[in-house]
């Protein structure tokens, strides 16, 4: 569905609203996702649907529905949930009004045709590359091909208006031998710029040269964290910066803005914009997003808000709101950490003795005020001795509080954007002094 | 009993992909509703109802699977979305170096629905409302309560599947759930608790799920809980005898068993994402995961229990097998594709998160059979351990091997008593050595199904509904407070 038909069909179901302030967001999605194991696909899909949200507030009782389906009929059903389920809530006495937005301008970059217009046969054929690589290295390849568009209109009964379409595509690939494993990653806008071949060579060499790993102590460890895995370990420190875990107590910022936390080489934004990353630029009230320094040279500056919580605590709107309801309040959802000034080659090349981690796996908290996390390595991981690799090690867990990890790094001079099902980050590598490993695997 | 909605617009979408050249084709439409309260603080957060329909399409061609959804029933719509998932088919069988043996030939033509005594729609809003606000008004038992959260969830769903098979089955499933949680802040620390278990009682049933949950009744001893934890000693570190309770023996059933026995992970269809596995087929009738007292069961007619249904969603009729009997591994839970590459018949534990999903395989009702001992046994003879109940954090390996586990609360077991309380309980292991450790389990008295309504898995990613029926259970040796022991 276009954006002309998206605004059309907004303003259709807010005029058929009575009560009360009313938003609509209209999401249409297209995507298809090829998927593979052993050098064959697998699970091959597509999906096509455009979902109607509407969010009705009566005297500050909030009532929210959705729909998928899209005649007269279903529309005006969708406004009488909505107005019902309001009219049964609880007033909350903070609710600001709905957001009145200004227009925001979608980076450049964010949609490609023909990403949007990808085929199977366009996926498979990448998925055909892949497993040509694998072949030729003895390996088997599991992973995906993925292709999507979507468009999202936010309208509200203040007047607000914005819309947005995008395209995303990526590869995921994990290269396997009998005993060790490699990974590589890539996600962008555009289907062009997607490079199967190099992309299944990076974890081709990976899973190569860690054939026969052994193990190392578990310990502290000078480690060296490539991008795909520091993307999915930071992102269990940048939900802290939402306005309600700040507000709640749960997040390390309770102990205040405006102190350092961290290494004064640490700084993190989020920021919609990136080159790498070029997203939606409002959020989902329709307000335009602005880039926020989250950590600036180490000191904590600022927490994400949306209407709510800006009016909550008396703080800017920073335009971070997620699809209404939702628990867990405004969240960065484009993490930008600043790179440094060494390539990762260069800082594998200044360690004597440490341990080289590609991907990291199932991290969780453990106790989220202190930030300890704990996660396991896999795909990938190998000791550096003397500036060289030398040889793939068994994967470890680790226990790892974050701040600390981020009061003795260095990043690399090589951002990438770093994506998975609960994070999308544009992150270097990072090469982190005193990393806990905490016990070991037979694998 | 429910109707067949779908069965003109069914016959059209498998024709088109007859047509096209599928030599087996599936549908499946559902039209779900889905309704989740939320109190946070005395505020309504969320009052939604989300209904959503459409079918998606699984063909099969030339040995290669093809799969599209979509959410236009018109005619050019099913049309479409049928020739797509042929199309796709198509794509994939052009670059196969291996193929999927022969389709499906199972045919069923029946209807089900889930008992329950009141549907959550026939219980007036306001009603349901007022329950949460009242259980969530008494979390607040000390002023160190920064956060009181209540919510229930109900899920309605009507599934019609059909194939070219002639099968032509419906379903009209019911599942609901509740809890409630208490943060509680202090200076420098923040503590936890939550009721039932620890994402609230999940089941198939209706509003008298979480009536059953008694969540007024729990909410200021769990108030009461989170802010006593704040003073609370730091768990021990170390290696000693521990008792899990139910709930966390649930969730140890669910990654260090459920996980592991999923044959496509074992196949490695999940390699690069969730992970494989460290069993393997030859390890069936070899492999002692656990001691003599461990028998584990898929059973997906287990009335009640969260994942139960009559059908899975590739049309396969539920049954009970056996995964772990008397502590030795004799079966994995399986697709009829998966089943066929060991030889043997599908155990029906196929879903797909809704009909936007591709089905695949999940643990659904994963049982541990109860012991023979009461609840209170448990702490007999041990010396010096710890009781442990209530996740907070789980984590374990891509082979589901090595795991950790962080809970809410804990309390010291001295000489075969309960004692005082202790926070940061976390503790660790290796799969197999675990279950070995695993010494008595407590008897059916506290035997309850616990629902896990946020399991992850697949590309695109799936958030499936399962279930682990558990007890609580000691275990021998075990190493105790990893993470704050350094």
């Amino acid at each position: 569905m276009d954006r002309a038909a998206r605004e059309s069909l907004a303003h259709k179901i807010l005029a058929l609203t009575d009560r009360g302030e009313n938003e609509v967001i209209v999401f249409a999605a297209d995507d298809g996702l090829t998927r593979f194991t052993h050098n064959a696909i697998h699970q091959n899909v597509a999906h096509a649907e455009t979902t109607l949200r509407l969010r009705t507030v009566i005297d500050g009782r909030t009532g929210v529905a959705s729909a998928n389906a899209l005649d007269d009929a279903a529309l005006a059903e969708l406004a009488a949930r909505a107005a019902a389920m309001a009219q049964l809530s609880a007033r909350d006495d903070v609710f600001p009004g709905l957001a009145q937005s200004t227009a925001a301008e979608a980076p450049s970059g964010a949609f490609v045709a023909a990403t949007a217009q990808a085929t199977p046969d366009l996926r498979a054929r990448r998925a055909a590359e892949i497993f040509g690589v694998a072949e030729r290295n003895e390996l088997w390849a599991a992973g995906y091909v993925k292709t999507g568009s979507q468009g999202i209109t936010i309208a509200n009964s203040r007047g607000t208006l914005a819309s947005f379409d995008g395209t995303d595509c990526g590869l995921n690939i994990k290269q396997n031998a009998a005993d060790s494993a490699g990974f590589a990653e890539w996600n962008g806008n555009d289907v062009g710029a997607l490079d199967a071949g190099r992309a299944a060579s990076i974890a081709a060499d990976k899973a190569v040269r860690s054939r026969a790993p052994e193990s190392i102590e578990p310990g502290e460890w000078t480690v060296i964290i490539e991008s795909p895995a520091f993307g999915e370990l930071i992102s269990y420190l940048t939900d802290h910066f939402g306005a309600q875990a700040f507000d709640e107590g749960s997040s390390f910022l309770s102990e205040g803005l405006d102190r350092k936390y961290v290494g004064e080489n640490v700084s993190i934004f989020d920021d919609y914009a990136h080159p790498l990353a070029p997203s939606m630029p409002f959020d989902y009230e329709g307000v335009a997003k602005q880039r926020v320094a989250l950590f600036e040279r180490g000191v904590a500056k600022n927490v994400v808000t949306d209407s709510y919580w800006a009016a909550k605590l008396g703080r800017p709107n920073t335009g971070h709101a997620l699809p209404a309801p939702n628990s867990e309040g405004p969240l960065p959802t484009n993490v930008v950490v600043a790179p440094g000034t060494k390539t990762t080659a260069q800082l594998i090349a200044e360690t004597k003795r440490g341990v080289l981690v590609s991907r990291f796996w199932y991290i969780r908290p453990v106790d989220l005020r202190r930030t300890i996390v704990t996660g396991m390595t896999r795909d990938g991981t190998f000791l550096i001795e003397k500036g060289q690799i030398v040889r793939g090690v068994r994967n470890m867990r680790f226990n790892q509080s974050i701040l600390a990890a981020l009061g003795n790094v260095e990043f690399s001079s090589e951002p990438a954007r770093s994506a998975a099902y609960s994070y999308s980050s544009v992150v270097p590598a990072a090469k982190i002094e005193g990393f806990r490993f905490t016990s070991s695997t037979d694998f | 009993m429910n109707e067949l909605v779908f069965e003109s617009p069914a016959q059209r979408a498998l024709e088109t992909a007859r047509a096209r050249g599928a030599a087996y084709t599936d549908i499946r439409f559902e039209d779900g509703r889905s309704e989740r309260i939320e109190v946070r603080n005395g505020v309504v957060v969320t009052l939604s109802d989300d209904r959503t329909v459409g079918y998606g399409v699984r063909a099969f061609y030339d040995g290669a699977w093809g799969f599209a959804a979509g959410d236009d029933l018109s005619d050019a719509g099913l049309d479409a979305t049928a020739a797509r998932a042929v199309a796709i088919a198509k794509a994939g069988a052009a670059v196969a170096s291996r193929r999927f043996a022969e389709a499906p030939a199972e045919r069923y033509v029946d209807r089900y629905a889930t008992p329950i005594e009141r549907a959550p729609s026939d219980v007036p809003l306001g009603e349901r409302v007022a329950l949460l606000l009242e259980a969530e008004r008494a979390l607040h038992a000390t002023p160190r309560i920064s956060v009181g959260r209540a919510w229930s969830d109900a899920w309605r769903t009507e599934k019609e599947f059909y194939s070219t098979t002639g099968s032509k089955i419906a379903q009209l499933l019911y599942q609901t759930g509740s809890g409630i949680s208490a943060l509680a802040v202090g200076e420098h620390d923040a503590q936890d608790r939550t009721f039932p278990g620890d994402v609230g009682l999940y089941k198939a049933g209706g509003w008298e799920v979480v009536e059953s949950a008694q969540l007024t009744e729990n909410a200021a001893r769990i108030g009461e809980e989170a802010s006593r934890l704040l003073d609370a000693p730091q768990c021990p570190s170390g290696e000693m005898d521990i008792v899990l309770g139910g709930s966390q023996v649930s969730l140890q059933i669910h990654e260090s068993c459920g996980h592991a026995a999923e044959l496509d992970r074992i196949m490695g269809w999940e390699a690069n994402f969730s992970g494989t596995s460290f069993l393997d087929p030859s390890l069936l009738g070899k492999l002692r995961y656990g001691s003599d007292k461990v028998t584990i069961v898929i059973d997906n007619t287990l009335p009640g229990a969260f994942a139960t249904v009559a059908y899975d969603d590739e049309g396969s009729k539920s049954v009970r097998s056996d995964i772990i009997r008397n502590g030795m591994l004799v079966g994995f839970e399986m697709s009829r594709d998966t089943a066929r590459t060991i030889g043997r018949d599908t155990n029906a534990c196929v879903r797909a998160q809704s009909w936007r999903h591709i089905p695949m395989i999940r643990m659904c009702n994963l049982n541990l059979l109860p012991g023979d001992v009461p609840f209170e046994a448990l702490f007999e003879g041990i010396r010096d351990g710890v009781y442990i109940e209530s996740n907070r954090s789980w984590s374990i390996d891509d082979h589901r091997l090595n795991f950790q586990f962080g809970c809410e609360i804990g309390w010291e077991i001295k000489n075969g008593r309960r004692g005082r309380m202790l926070k940061n309980p976390t503790y660790a292991g290796v799969t197999p050595r675990f279950w070995n450790s695993c010494d008595a389990i407590a008897d059916e008295r506290s035997w309850v199904a616990w629902g896990t309504p946020n399991c992850g898995k697949g590309e695109p990613m799936q958030t499936g509904r399962t279930s682990q029926a558990a007890a609580p259970a000691r275990f021998r040796k075990v190493r105790v407070g990893v993470g704050y022991d350094g």
